[in-house]
């Protein structure tokens, strides 16, 4: 089977992930369950990692983790790249391997954040006191004022976020790792408490607690140590550009809107030799209801303005055209930061394997897709596909 | 009596209120606040340039739960924000008055207490609606 991979090309052949949600144990419990579970499914041990990247936005060393699994001496790198930290911890993985030509990269992300929205610091984004001080500063109003403005340009009704929120919890409640598993329907999500206008309650995901792991393989390697590897065709990490629209901007630039997820997903369709149109299923940042529709169209799968109608003709939903968030994404997962880009793999690769944790994308899907964005303006994706 | 403010450097002049910003000499970009080089084009030559005071709301949103500190409020109640055009570049800043917006409204540059430190009011810039 080893003749049919390249050794140049690189596989996903083991996953595992926590149950997201509140957690009292430390936060290397997290990161040692999902290292343990990701090597076990694909009969490795700690001993036959040759690079490890580890990615975390609390107070613990991700290198540190080795005190628990093995002194082995393997380089370690760490990553806190905020939301994108799992896209750029796999990205790392990856560039590890090729870099170093060894065959093994381990791969885990977690984080156990306190309750309530994250409060960030004005001084470490460089901006004054007063910014914080006159309650600006505040995650929830930028997602509030930049899908505003994306449903005004793109003449979106505002109850398009609602189906968002009644997918991202219909597929939550079918899956056994999701957090937030009870169903919601549009009107409830529509009618609920409103946070920061146009978004509700049931439109915002929660920080909370999980690890993820991938194990990684060079080709040589992946076809004997995992029945179905997935191909990590591309991945891809871009920064944020003039006309950009991020998190703690007390200015914007008049003019052409750019993003760094169009710019990342357009760097990552191109090196994997794909077209957005022939994804099968995909993970888009859903930090809010209104993130997972500009996403959608941002990284080329939807035309801008066609959400609404897709969202309406259940196009995103385990039986349309192109399933999205399947596990429930972020809405119904919360966010460990450091876990979430993994988490988001994590779902690819099992569907793409016809081995969901939850509802399973029927038809076996080959061609996956996943995109994570974050502070202070940057995206990472990634092309996952199987034979 | 001196005004007392959040920050002066966001300011260019307190009476009549408008705001500082830089803009660069080599693309024309400005930005707000003031900064000493242009994230724009990556240029240096940069000079402080006193802001539009008037412009049209360009996105809204009403916070309607209280912040965290270092917020700092006498008592709070919902407020709105929002981005305004102001021509040359667009601002963030509280929109003043009531909690409901239309994009593309007019608005201008005035000022509002942002809290009282013991007796003396602490200002910051917001927009109100000019009709």
């Amino acid at each position: 089977m080893s003749g049919r991979a390249a050794d140049d090309e690189i596989y996903i052949v083991g996953a595992a992930r926590t149950t997201f949600g509140r957690f009292d144990g430390e936060d290397n419990d997290l990161a040692e369950q999902a290292v343990r579970g990701a090597l076990a499914d694909c009969g490795l041990t700690w001993k036959d990692v040759d690079f490890a990247v580890g990615g975390t936005n609390g107070e613990t060393k991700p290198d540190n983790l080795v005190a628990r699994l093995g002194l082995t001496g393997l380089p370690f790198v760490t990553v806190k790249n905020g939301c994108a930290t799992g896209g750029v911890a796999l990205m790392t993985a990856r560039n590890g391997l090729l870099a170093e030509g060894t065959d093994i990269a381990c791969v885990v992300g977690y984080d156990n954040h306190a309750r309530g929205a994250f409060n960030a610091s004005p001084a470490r984004y460089g901006i004054g006191d007063w910014y914080g001080q006159t309650g600006m500063m505040v995650t929830t109003s930028y997602f509030a004022l930049k899908i505003q403005r994306y449903l005004h340009e793109h003449g979106i009704d505002p109850r398009t976020l609602g189906y968002a929120s009644e997918k991202a919890f219909d597929y939550a409640a079918a899956h056994p790792y999701a957090w937030r598993r009870k169903p919601v329907t549009v009107d409830e999500a529509v009618d609920a408490d409103m946070i920061n206008d146009p978004l509700t309650r049931f439109m915002f995901c929660s920080p909370d607690a999980g690890g993820v792991s991938i194990v990684l393989a060079r080709g040589r390697r992946a076809f004997d140590l995992c029945e179905k590897p997935v191909r990590l065709a591309s991945v891809a990490l871009r920064g944020r550009r003039p006309g950009s629209f991020e998190v703690f901007s007390t200015w914007l630039s008049p003019g052409e809107r750019t993003s760094p997820s169009i710019d990342a997903a357009k760097a990552a369709f191109s090196a994997a030799g794909i077209m957005p149109s022939d994804v099968q299923v995909a993970q888009l940042q859903d930090t809010e209801s209104g993130a997972e529709v500009i996403h959608l169209a941002e990284t080329g799968l939807v035309e801008h303005g066609a959400q609404e109608e897709g969202y309406r003709n259940g196009d995103y939903l385990i039986d349309g055209r192109l399933p999205v968030n399947t596990d429930g994404g972020l809405l119904a997962n919360g966010e460990p930061v450091g876990a979430s880009g993994l988490r988001q793999v994590h779902e690819v690769v099992l569907q793409l394997q016809g081995r969901a944790d939850g509802k399973q994308v029927p038809g076996g899907p080959t061609i996956g897709f996943t995109h994570v964005y974050g502070a202070p303006g940057i995206s990472a994706c990634t092309v996952l596909t199987v034979d | 009596m001196p005004l007392t403010v959040v920050d002066e450097t966001l300011f260019a002049s307190l009476d009549p209120v408008a705001l500082r910003g830089s803009a660069c000499s080599d693309c024309g970009a400005t930005v707000f606040p003031a900064l000493g080089s242009c994230p724009m084009c990556t240029g240096v030559d940069v000079q402080p340039v006193a802001l539009p005071t008037e412009g049209v709301v360009w996105s809204w949103t009403t916070q309607h739960f209280e912040p965290k500190p270092p917020y700092r409020t006498d008592a709070f109640a919902p407020f709105s924000i929002g981005y305004v055009d102001l021509g040359p570049v667009i601002v963030e800043g509280w929109l003043l008055g009531r909690t409901t917006w239309q994009i593309g409204e007019p608005v201008r540059l005035t000022l509002a207490t942002a809290w009282t430190d013991g007796d003396t009011p602490v200002q910051t810039y917001g927009f109100e609606a000019t009709s």
